[in-house]
Order: C-alpha cells, then structure tokens, then sequence
C-alpha cells in the first residue's frame, strides 16, 4: 500500500475509534423543543395587536449554567432563575412594601410571642404532577427539605413542628421566636413541592408555579426551556409569555449583540460601558436597581493595632466613598447603614463620608500619623474582584498620606476565610447578602460574639449589642416598629461607637432587555430571578 | 514494528502518569480548602467536616493521591465542586463540542496550511512567498479572543452574513431533533441525515472555527515552506533537477513526502495546543464545549474539574502524538530505529 493509502486508512480509522468512544447510543436531543424568541430580526419587535396571543419565547441569557441541582430541598445555586418560576413558597417578598405578600398561603397570623404560625393555604392549586396541594403535602415538602439539611435549609432551623390542621391550614410551633413569613419567602429551601414527584434529572418537576420544565439539556447553548402550566391557579392571559428558554452566554460582549439583534431578551449584567451604550440604544431598555448585597470592611477589634477603636474610626474617615462609587459606574451605590435599602431596619441618612482630617486627628491620638511611627496594617479581599480592588487602592492611596501603609493580598475565598477564621488580619473585606429578606442575617452572622468566628470575622465581642441582637427576631415578628427603631440602635452602635465595620457600598444590578417587554421589576430578594409571569409583550 | 510501538506505548504511559502526578499536587497546592468550594461560602463547621469526610481531605497526601490514582484508574474522576456531577460524565458532555470545533480547525489548517506553505517554498523570497510569511505570522501572533471578537463583530453582528453565537438554529431542536451517536453534532447529522442540523452547525462552525484554525495554519505553512526548502538542498532534488524535472513537480511529487513528516509531529502538538486555545474562542461564540466547563471551574476553583480538563487534554495530546509517531513509522521506516 502506498504511504498516502495507508495514512488514509490510518486517518479514517482513528475518526471511527474517537466516534466509537463517544458513542452515545442513538437519544434524540431537545425533543422538548428549543423555540426561537420574538421574530423581531435586527431588533425591530414584531407587531403584536392589542391582546393577541404571545406565542414568542422570552430568552433569558445567563453567563453560567442554569441548573446544577433540581431537588428544591437541596438547590443552592445558580438555578433559583428557574426554579423561582417553576416553584412557589408559601409567601414571597416584596421590597417596596418591605414585608411578605401572598403566595400559597393567602394570609398568616402568628402568636406566642412569634413562636407560633398559622398560614392559611390557597385552594384550587394542584402541582406539575397533577396532586392537589393542601397543608398535609406542604407539611411534607418543609419536613423533607428540613430533613435533606442541604443548601439552605437551615433557614427553618427555628421550626420545632408542623401540623396540617385542616387541609388549608397549616400551623408551625417554634423553638424560638422568628418572622416565619419572612423565611417562608426566602430564595432557597422555602419552596413547596410534591415530595413524591421530585426528579433530580431534570426531566419533570414538583411544584406549583406558572412555569413547568420542556427541555433541559445540560451542557448546551440552550441549555433549558420551560412552558407555561396550563392549571395554574393565576390564570393566563393572552399577552404573557408561554415559554421561556435560557441561552447560555458567557461573554457580555456576546450577550449585548445577541440583545441587539433581539436574540435575547434578557441580559442579567452589563459593564458600565455597554450599560451606558445600551441606554442609548433604540429597541433596548435598561433596569439599574441595588441589590441586598453589600460590602462590609471589618476591622479586627480583638487585637493588634485597630483594637483601638480610634484607629478603626479614622480608617472609616479614610475611605473615599464618593470617588468609589463614581468609580463603580453604576455598579455600586453609597450605603446608609448595614441594612440595605427594601428591608426593614434600613436607616436613611447614615451615608459615611471621608474627612482626611478627622482621620488625621484620630490617628494623632492613638500615637500615629504623619510625625509618629508608621502604622502597616494587613487587609485580605477577594481575587479577581475588580471592585473590591478599587477600593483597596484608594484606600491605599488615602492612608499613605497619612503614614499608614496598607499590605492588602488578594485571595480565594477559601484561603482568605482560613485566614480569618484564625484573625490573620487586620483588615477583612466581603460582601454579605441575607438568605432570606431579613436585616436580621448581618447582625446574627456578622457581628455576634462567636468563641470560634465563622463570619464574625471582625472578632467583635459585646454582650450588650448580642442581648439586642437577640430581641430582633420576636420584635421583627410582633411589633415591626419597634423592630425598625432596634436595628437603628444597633447599626449607630455597631458603625459609629464601636467602628467594627466600614459599610463603603451596595451593589446595583444592571439589567438589559429588548423594549418589546413589558412589567419587569427587579427584586433584590431574588437575585437574578426574571419572574416571567408578570411579563408581557407590548402590542 | 512491534517493538516501536511498545516502546512509543510505554512513554505514552509515562508522560499521562507524570501529568496526574502533577494534577494532584496542583490541587492540593491551590490555597484554600476545596470543602469549602464544595459546601458554598456559608457552610457551617458541621457540613465542612462533612465534606472533608466525604472526599478524604483529612487523610495523610501520600494516601489521598493513591486514593486518587486508583479511583481515576477505575474510572471516577471525581465530583465536579460546582455542578455536584461525577467530573467524567461531565467531560463527556462538553468534550464531543470541543472535538467537533477542533477538527474542523485543523482541517481548515491542513487543507490551506500545506498548499500555502508548497507556494511559499515554490516562489521563495518571491512575492507569494512574502505574502504567506507575513499572513502566516499574523495569523499565530494575533491574540484569539480579539480575532475572535472582531470577526465576530464583523461578519455576525454588523455584516449578518454568520450567526452571533452557538452551535445551530435552537429551533431546530422542535423541528428537526437530532439523533445522537456520537454526541459530536456534525458528524450525528451527517449519519443519521438531519440536513437541518448538518448545514445549519456548518454555518455557525465557520467563524469560530476559522479562528481556532488561525494559529495551526501559521505553523503548518511556516513549517510546510522550510521543510521543503530543507528538502530542496537534498541531492535527491538535484538529481530530479538534473533529470529534468520542473521545480512544481519536484516539490509535489518527490519533496512533500520527507517534508511532510516534520508537518505531521506538528499537526499533533497544535492539535492539543488548540484545544486549550479553543476555549476562549468557545465562551465568546456560546461554543458548548470543554471551555464554558473549564471557565466556570477556574471561576468556582473547582480542583477536580480543573483537574479533569487538564487530564483529559494531557491525554488527547499524549494520545494525538502516539498517534503520529505511529503513522511515522509507517510512512518513514527510519523513525523506528530512533
């Protein structure tokens, strides 16, 4: 056989073997379907009249995969987008009105001090899977996420039973008070479902909401499309969207031109540059609103040099939080407080300011500055964020006028939470965000004394601010005035008294959708999440 | 023959063990405890322990990388931190993708690097050869991401004539579903006959894919032109010279042959080298392959499917330059006495 053959045979040969080993064995791909979005070619929305059937697909483009747990016991990621529209819980936040609102449950009351619920149930709701929801399938949904201890389920941590009093109501005694109504609405681990139709393949689902699953393809461009449910207890109108598919996008350049060609309709982030190009962009709207996210700077109160607090204090002075927010682009607001901005306990009127002078002064007085020794002080944040890094280096910048000098390392979270857990520094930069819509999360988590911190990692002990801490949950659940006026008290101390924390910004999201689509409100309580039922398409 | 290829099997062997070798002591050198990657930023002491249970953190390293070599050996190549799936079954999913943009590059590369190189060695110091040089060097030094955006740019975006992004028409999926063999899109379309799909991935394989096959074009001419300018000093040629024989025919016919050896160790080393280089060109095209995997592990630390990509790659190479020194020996004798 001549070379040229026989490298012929050797080449077509190796194709087979690779073909062979990936053999998949003849499934057919996407039988659910992958529909196309609205005809709107070149970003010009087709004419819809008024009323007419929606009979488009909203696209939602994502920059991760969309699901990598369907158990709505365990799920703990990226998947909420979808799962927010597939699954219900019993309440469900509203951040203008900073308080839950029905959901499954139509109303609650709670007694005892907050130890006790009583949720009255929906009628008329089935599941996905056909059952009938009442208090008896509800009970076991909340005992089996209870029971699976994944993701969050540890939100329910206060629950000592549960117990279907009829089969529309539903009755929780606690171990100690807490805003059950709160937690039931939070964005993990508080979804009812049939406990008998989970199916952690993807290939149906378990719960109540408008949407149920067509196709999921894990891996792929188009990776999952959901479908209206036809039963759903809301009702449909013509004008809403019946089907929804997530594309996969990692690169924002990419998503911005396929938004542009209205390609997608969704785009869950833009850099500031395109965001601001895209407000410009005829057949594009924008939505820029905060999240429940915020940085906090946590200063080690338990030793070295910013045990005194007059040092934290003038590091607070130190920051320059207006240039860093004009820095941000849009992407971060000043913060007034720990709680932002949606949640009960959020204080106006708490913006910080820098004032080099007053940190001058402060400096002076615990024995440094510019004419005493020089202070070095060792700060850890998060690798690879941009933001975080424009911070370190103002700050840098800011407390080398006045002797200071900052040893900032970017890390993993990992590595820098190993470090902190065992006071390796000075200073520990994070964001924080609530696992459910409640203030109550920063202060429990972040500033109560702890013998071996977990996220105290200011190392702040004060058996005062825990005695407060500690009353918030039964005043969050009975008297929510009072619950407003405490954690005002405790954010004045924790901030300003006892300088443990410096609260430079809360995060904005900066959202991007095709002007063809109507009703999207962005809420902080769900992050990410596009409730598609609420949308429609303008006629 | 047989000899050889033991031989070449052997150090086959050798290089994949080294690389899990390093693999393994990569991860365990990443600062940070992949539990907490695992049980997300919130985990309580209780489930951190739980995971280091779970994954045998707690175990002297002597003892977790025999435990490692003798999982992978039986096929488990560990659980995936970010999509909680075994790391294999993933690999398998995003692989075929890879594979598909990859070969089609390389092919692109072969069939227009090799004639462009003949041309170039043709017409030496000559204005085509001037040209290919040039084209050739830019092609491997231009960055990937900013020929990919800017083809992107052009031609989907602002010409229309290609799509923006993915692998074919989504709505495809309704209309024509695909029967799956291979995983690998093209090559299921064209055995099963799904013309949709066949033109339609075709279409959508042409920007990403000319991108990828940028840099293995550069080389193979580059390398195509000196091996036969090489092989135009052999006193082979200048006996076809003297027997009359034109400069195009003896550099077809009597010098592509020994040239082309060189070429063939190439095509091997790009073919991995393209891969890796692929997966930028892969997240900006929405390509569903190896490299949205490996980004969204790097981005998540992920060690075991960090771990899992750099093996897997690690093999196609060691697996791609086996195969060519096989095919060496076939085609060139000598080699198996080196």
């Amino acid at each position: 056989m001549r070379w040229h053959k026989r490298l012929l045979v050797a080449g077509v040969t190796g194709a087979l073997a690779l073909t062979a080993s990936a053999c998949a064995g003849g499934q057919v791909r996407g039988a659910g379907g992958t529909p196309e979005p609205a005809a709107s070619s070149g970003g010009q929305p087709a004419a819809t009249p008024a009323a007419q059937a929606n009979d488009s697909t909203f696209v939602y483009a994502p920059n991760l995969d969309v699901v990598t747990d369907w158990d709505p016991a365990t799920s703990y990621s990226n998947e909420l987008v979808a799962l927010q529209n597939i699954y219900e819980g019993l309440t469900r936040y509203d951040s203008q009105e900073r308080k839950a609102v029905p959901r499954l449950a139509t109303e609650w009351t709670s007694a005892d001090g907050g130890k006790e619920w009583t949720f009255k149930l929906r009628q008329d709701v089935t599941f996905h899977s056909g059952a009938k929801l009442d208090a008896e399938a509800a009970k076991k949904a909340i005992e089996r996420t209870i029971d699976k201890k994944g993701g969050a389920a540890y939100i329910w941590d206060s629950v000592k039973t549960i117990e279907a009093v009829d089969p529309s109501t539903l009755k929780f005694t606690l171990k100690y008070p807490t805003p059950l109504d709160l937690v039931a609405s939070s964005a993990y681990a508080a979804y009812i479902y049939d406990v008998d139709a989970v199916d952690k393949d993807g290939k149906s689902d378990a719960g109540t909401g408008p949407y149920t699953i067509d196709s999921w393809q894990k891996g792929k461009e188009t990776e999952l499309t959901l479908k209206a449910y036809e039963d759903y207890w809301g009702g449909w109108k013509p004008e809403q969207y019946k089907k929804v598919a997530f594309r996969v996008t990692p690169e924002i350049t990419t998503a911005w031109q396929l938004l542009q060609k209205g390609e997608v309709n969704f785009v869950q982030r833009l850099n500031p540059q395109l965001f601001e190009q895209a407000g410009a962009t005829p057949d594009v709207q924008t939505a820029s609103s905060p999240s429940f996210q915020n940085l906090l700077v946590l200063f080690n109160t338990a030793k070295g040099p910013l045990k005194d607090a007059r040092i934290r204090q003038a590091l607070q002075y130190a920051i320059d939080y207006d240039g860093l927010v004009a820095a941000l682009k849009g992407s971060g607001q000043k913060a007034s407080g720990l709680v932002p901005e949606g949640l009960l306990g959020h204080v106006s009127g708490m913006e910080p300011k820098q004032d080099l002078p007053k940190a001058q002064e402060l400096l002076a007085e615990a024995g440094y500055g510019p004419d005493n020794p020089e202070l070095k002080l060792t700060l850890t944040y998060a690798q690879g964020d941009e933001d975080q890094k424009l911070l370190v280096t103002l700050l840098s910048s800011a407390l080398k006028g006045v002797n200071v000098t900052l040893q900032a390392k970017p890390m993993s979270w990992g590595a820098q939470w190993d470090l902190g857990k065992k006071q390796g520094q000075d200073i520990f930069v994070m964001y924080w965000y609530p696992d459910y819509p409640d203030a109550y999360s920063w202060f429990l988590n972040v500033f109560k004394s702890e013998d071996e911190p977990q996220f105290n990692l200011s190392y702040l002990k004060d058996s005062g601010i825990d005695a407060q801490i500690d009353s918030l949950p039964e005043l969050t659940a009975t008297d929510q005035l009072k619950a407003d006026q405490a954690y005002q008290d405790l954010q004045k101390e924790i901030i300003q008294e006892q300088a443990a924390v410096a609260v430079p910004y809360v995060q904005k999201y900066s959202r991007a959708l095709t002007a063809d689509v109507e009703g999207y409100v962005d809420n902080p309580a769900y992050p990410n999440v596009v409730f598609f039922y609420d949308l429609k398409r303008k006629s | 023959m047989l000899r050889y290829l033991i031989r070449r099997l052997g150090q086959a062997l050798l290089v994949v063990a080294g690389v899990v070798v390093l693999t393994f002591v990569i991860m365990r050198l990443v600062p940070g405890d992949p539990a907490v990657a695992f049980t997300g930023p919130k985990a309580t002491p209780e489930e951190l322990a739980a995971a280091h249970r779970r994954f045998g953190l707690d175990d002297p390293i002597p003892v977790q990388l025999l435990d490692y070599v003798r999982d992978l050996l039986s096929g488990d190549w560990g659980i995936s931190l970010h999509t909680k799936q075994p790391v294999r079954d993933d690999l398998y999913l995003a692989f075929p993708a890879s594979l598909e943009l990859v070969g089609t590059a390389l092919v692109i590369a072969v069939v227009v690097g090799i004639p462009v190189g003949v041309l170039a060695a043709r017409f030496k110091t000559k204005f085509p050869d001037i040209g290919v040089r040039l084209g050739s060097v830019l092609a491997v030094s231009i960055p990937v991401f900013w020929l990919a955006l800017a083809l992107q740019l052009v031609f989907a975006s602002t010409l229309d004539w290609f799509p923006i992004a993915g692998e074919y028409d989504g709505e495809l999926d309704t209309t024509s579903p695909l029967t799956l063999w291979t995983n690998i899109t093209i090559v299921d379309a064209l055995i099963t006959g799904n013309w949709p799909i066949f033109t339609s991935t075709l279409h959508h394989l042409v920007l990403p894919a000319l991108v990828v096959a940028a840099y293995p074009t550069g080389v193979i001419a580059q390398m195509t032109r000196a091996a036969l300018i090489e092989e135009g000093g052999q006193d082979h040629t200048r006996l076809e010279r003297a027997l009359g024989f034109g400069e195009t025919s003896i550099l077809t016919r009597f010098a592509l042959r020994p040239a082309l050896n060189p070429v063939l160790s190439l095509i091997a080393l790009v073919f991995a080298y393209s891969l890796v280089n692929g997966f930028l060109v892969e997240a900006i095209f929405n390509w569903p392959g190896l490299g949205r995997y490996a980004a969204d592990s790097i981005r998540s630390l992920d060690t075991p499917a960090i771990a899992g990509v750099t093996l897997l790659v690690a093999v196609m190479y060691v697996l791609a330059n086996l195969v060519v020194d096989i095919l060496q020996g076939f085609v060139d004798p000598r080699t198996r006495a080196r």
